[in-house]
């Protein structure tokens, strides 16, 4: 009879082991409601500050109601502790060399009068934006959702610059790097690797964002700017345009921002993917930036739920919202001002009639039709990468 | 769907900077908990990055923290010595742990 008990609890103990050991790694709403730094940093608010060397500030949600997020709210997410405090402008270049007919250094003023002039708005995001909905804890910062934003940048197409020094029959492969520095001189740069091919005529050099300079921790003087994709490759304080044949294998493209190389881009945490893959172009997303999460709403009043969407650019077709728990879905009502690269807007006015707790869900579609998923149904990845599920947002009316 | 918009208007090149002089990065006091081994933590990790960078990862197991150490010193090629690395993996799952090996 013990014996019998024993056996019991022992099989019942190795099942309770096995099943933590083989978690498949959960998908869930990530953090919200983080509270802002009293500290601002340089020409910012106050934001959630994860670290001040590298600088890692968040965005609150609440700025997900406008489709153009100022510049003094605007994420910033560096990568090596020492970067420039003061960009002498006059001395400031970018050089462009390697498979080139002849090498440039183009200072900030010929950039602005030599070459013709372009804007795009494009939204930007880090890979790791809303890191926090992976279970278990993905290594890397515990975004919330503010790991985003979306700005007019003014600049110089990369083509017309790389068309200025002239590439070489055999060019294939543009690496960029910045001015940020390593505390290590043996500590690998931050250089990102691009496929020619991957550079259309959106991918501009960027001296200006909102009209105004880009701030210092967004990347002053001057930053790439790539529509369409994960903001990794947005190299800040851009120094060198490096061209070659061959892939260079460095650190930050081999080991970093990379993704199960699978058709669901997803992992188990036992059964990590062997192949991976850079993770580039953005999932279709939204963010619910009003109302704010365990928000106080009077019954029977006039709510207008405001968020943003947004995807790689081909841009957002509807965004649904749902305040049944996602059984039926409504249609947002949409700006779009600003380009298919650019944060779309959406608002939905609803009128709460029973009181208690109330969940609105916004889920957007692309006009390739690719929709949103509930968190629950993204897969776990180890970098906890590209989340980008239902948005939801709980209140409760009084 | 537009695209990308020509500027037609003339450039006026701005004289005035919205910075001109250095800027200063400011220093957060993050609260990282005391402990065996957080004099070596400090030695070994602080040249490169804030607490910050380290408690915002959130709890982690034994193997999280010791590959994080590891790729600190094989990719980002901090100098921390074997007997170093022990004591700051000790002193991370210790203070900032799930319990889990891993």
């Amino acid at each position: 009879m013990q014996r019998r008990e024993f056996f019991k609890t022992s099989i019942v103990a190795s099942a309770a082991i096995l099943g933590t050991n083989l978690s498949a790694g959960t998908t869930h709403q990530p953090k919200i409601g983080q509270t802002l730094s009293k500290m601002a940093f340089p020409e910012k608010r106050p934001m959630i500050t994860y670290s001040d060397r590298p600088p890692l500030l968040e965005a609150p949600r609440s700025v997900f109601t406008r489709g153009i997020t100022e510049n003094d709210e605007f994420y910033v997410r560096w990568h090596l502790p020492d970067i420039p405090t003061y960009i002498d402008l006059d001395s400031y270049t970018i050089k462009i060399n390697g498979l080139v007919e002849k090498d440039l250094n183009i200072t900030l003023k010929e950039l602005k009068n030599d070459y013709e002039q372009v804007e795009v708005v494009a939204a930007m995001q880090c890979g790791g934006n809303s890191r926090s909905a992976f279970t278990p804890i993905t290594g890397g910062i515990q975004w919330g959702s503010g790991a985003m934003g979306c700005a007019k940048w003014k600049g110089v197409r990369l083509s017309d610059l790389l068309n200025k020094a002239g590439l070489k029959k055999n060019a294939h492969w543009i690496g960029f790097n910045g001015l940020e520095k390593a505390a290590y001189f043996k500590t690998p740069n931050f250089v990102r690797e691009l496929e020619l091919t991957e550079l259309d005529d959106h991918v501009i050099v960027a001296y200006q964002m909102n009209g105004e300079d880009l701030p210092y921790l967004n990347g002053f003087p001057i930053r790439l700017v790539l529509p369409g994709y994960y903001s990794d490759s947005w190299v800040k304080m851009l120094s060198d345009i490096t061209v070659t044949d061959k892939y260079k294998s460095l650190f930050f493209m081999d080991k970093a921002y990379r993704i199960a190389d699978n058709k669901t881009e997803g992992e188990t945490p036992d059964h990590l993917a062997s192949k991976t893959k850079p993770i580039t172009h953005m999932d279709v997303k939204s963010v619910i930036g009003y109302p704010e999460e365990n928000m106080k709403i009077y019954h029977n009043s006039e709510v207008v739920v405001r968020g943003v969407a947004f995807d790689d650019g081909h841009g957002i077709d509807k965004v649904m919202v749902s305040t049944d728990e996602g059984k039926t879905w409504d249609e947002a009502i949409l700006k779009q001002e600003n380009g298919r690269y650019a944060f779309t807007e959406f608002r939905f006015g609803y009128k709460p009639t029973k009181y208690g707790t109330l969940k609105f869900m916004a889920k957007a579609i692309n006009r390739l039709g690719v929709e949103q998923r509930f968190a629950k149904d993204i897969p776990w990845n180890r970098g906890g990468y590209k989340y980008n599920g239902i948005d939801v947002i709980t209140v409760e009316v009084v | 769907m537009k695209k990308i918009i020509l500027i037609t208007a003339l450039m006026v090149g701005s004289l005035f900077a919205q910075v001109d002089k250095p800027m200063e990065v400011p220093y957060i006091p993050y609260k990282i908990k005391m402990g065996e081994g957080f004099d070596t933590l400090q030695a070994n990790c602080l040249m490169c990055h804030s607490f910050g960078y380290i408690i915002n990862q959130g709890p982690q197991p034994r193997l999280f923290w010791d590959k994080k150490v590891d790729k600190m010193i094989t990719h980002f090629k901090a100098p921390i010595t074997k007997e170093d690395k022990k004591i700051v993996v000790d002193y991370l799952f210790h203070n900032y742990g799930n319990g889990k090996l891993k």
